[in-house]
């Protein structure tokens, strides 16, 4: 991942992180929340699904645990890294349950229940080549990270 | 009400068909169908064409209409679906509504797809969702469900690939399966990983390939000695909403119990079943939520050897998709073919003994978590 050259690489998705400035900072996942439903969604949908009502943009946090995963270990789609990991975490005091992309060097590591952060990187293509921002989890604990 | 029944059925051999178009498939389907309920084509009052990929991949529209005046079907409604791997289900359930609400005494389903061509890559809901930028494929979503079934119920990677063992030895007995050679345990487990835990074995193969079923009121047929009544056709659609439990399914748990409820039978009632093993892990799912055993318990039900044919409940005995490879909108309307088949005791060596009633349930689509459609139809034999 080149650091220098984030600022210029879009995100996959318009609004669905934040990156705070300064040094090492927390990026969060940004989603969406009703205030008469008191109801989270990720990403953001234009209305309410439950009362077709505004949704305002709800900061949604860093950091949740891993409720299933995979490793895909075809061909990647979309400039991904081979093999890849996926799967769904459960988003710390939101009640959501988030499809997510997991740190491509830390796919050994991934099991129910653990505990992740996310982090923001260069991972993949817009499907023609063209660099992309994407959001994906790492382990809270950053004492088992590969050495390659 | 009318009552509402299946009078022909027809299908092509799965696999590859490099020199057929999608329109060639459709319609020869359509004609073993036509030729197979003994009616002329002036008497099919509104058609239902389903292809997943048509559009997508040869840039063509309203292929219906095509397929349908090949067999010479023509000026009345033709209806051009779309629904992923429940496209021919679909059009099956369409034709159903249509004739169950007197519009029409007969209908004509038919679904197609071609996929062996290159770079068919592997299949996604729609290259705008969040999840497949974040890349969401197919074969993912049912490898996150094996996982949680395993860390939940304690279910194996031995239990998981017997359902690929199964309807590999299934499908010995099925000419028009693709993939016809018995598998061992020990090659379904050490075929290569696609997606953890399910090899490549326990992921169904693409075809080419295309199903159709003729269905009218029972008013029409001169005789009614191989027609198949339709108990219930229902569609589902997912609810999307998280969390998700993976284990659970509340689209799979919805759709059977509401096909349930509308024939009027139970999971005991059943001799027969296609389901949507598109990957091992699913069709242990489908056990669960058809009520064939309890949660949790599919894995062991597969292990014991009860979904084979000659056990309490089989399943897939045409082979599923596992063997016949899933050319995605002909899929549904295979499963109709293969219920017909054994409720008219024409199965040979694969027949279930005294099949009286029989039930296709498929799935369709990722979106949330959750699946894009889910169909379920029974269906009983007459006599």
């Amino acid at each position: 991942m080149n650091q220098e050259s984030t600022q210029a690489i879009a995100p996959v998705a318009p609004g669905i992180f934040v990156v705070p400035s300064g040094e090492g900072s927390q990026p969060r996942l940004i989603g969406g929340s009703c205030p008469s439903c008191e109801k989270h969604y990720f990403p953001r949908p234009k209305y309410c699904p439950s009362c077709l009502g505004p949704v305002e943009e709800a900061d949604l946090g860093s950091t949740g645990t891993v409720y299933s995963f995979t490793v895909v270990r075809t061909r990647a789609p979309l400039g991904l890294p081979e093999p890849y990991g996926i799967g769904y975490v459960d988003l710390d005091g939101t009640g959501l349950r988030v499809f997510c992309l997991f740190d491509p060097a830390c796919i050994d590591d991934l099991q129910a229940g653990l505990q992740v952060r996310l982090a923001v990187g260069q991972l993949g293509h817009d499907g023609r080549g063209t660099p992309r921002m994407r959001p994906f989890f790492t382990p809270q604990r950053a004492g088992r990270e590969r050495s390659g | 009400m009318a009552s509402v029944i299946v009078l022909g059925v027809g299908m092509i051999p799965f696999g590859k068909h490099l020199k057929l178009s999608v329109v060639d498939m459709g319609a020869e389907a359509a004609y073993l169908a036509l030729k197979d309920a003994g009616l002329p084509p002036a008497r099919i009052e509104i058609g239902f064409f389903a292809s997943a990929g048509a559009s997508r991949m040869f840039g063509e529209s309203t292929v219906g209409q095509n397929v349908f005046w090949e067999v010479g079907v023509n000026k009345v409604p033709v209806i051009n679906v779309e629904n992923a791997c429940t496209s021919g289900s679909t059009a099956l359930y369409l034709a159903y509504n249509a004739v169950l609400a007197g519009q029409v005494e007969v209908a004509l389903a038919v679904g197609s797809e071609k996929l062996c061509v290159p770079d068919t890559g592997l299949l996604n809901s729609g290259k705008t969702e969040l999840d497949t930028q974040l890349g969401m494929v197919a074969p993912a979503g049912f490898a996150m469900r094996a996982y949680r079934h395993m860390v939940e119920f304690g279910t194996t990677r031995e239990q998981l690939a017997q359902v690929a063992v199964k309807n590999r030895l299934h499908a010995e007995h099925n000419q028009i399966a693709q993939f016809r050679t018995p598998v061992s345990l020990e090659q379904v487990l050490a075929a290569p990983m696609i997606v953890d835990p399910l090899t490549r074995l326990q992921c169904c193969p693409i075809a080419d390939g295309a199903a159709a079923a003729v269905v009218c009121s029972d008013r029409v047929a001169k005789s009614l000695g191989r027609a198949v009544d339709v108990n219930a056709a229902v569609l589902c659609t997912g609810n999307y909403e998280s969390p998700q439990d993976m284990v659970r399914w509340e689209t799979d748990y919805r759709s059977c119990a509401l096909a349930y409820e509308k024939a009027g039978l139970g999971p005991k009632d059943i001799d027969v079943v296609e389901c949507h093993d598109a990957f091992t892990i699913a069709e242990i799912l489908h056990y669960e939520a058809l009520g064939l055993c309890k949660l949790g318990e599919g894995g062991a039900l597969v292990a014991q050897g009860e979904t084979a044919l000659g056990g309490r409940i089989p399943v897939n005995v045409s082979g599923g998709l596992l063997s016949r490879g899933h050319p995605v909108a002909a899929t549904g309307l295979a499963q109709v073919v293969e219920i017909v088949t054994q409720l008219r005791h024409e199965a040979g060596p694969r027949q279930v003994d005294s099949a009286r009633i029989g039930l296709a349930q498929c799935m369709g689509g990722d979106k949330a978590g959750d699946t894009k459609s889910c169909t379920v139809a029974i269906f009983s034999r007459r006599s």
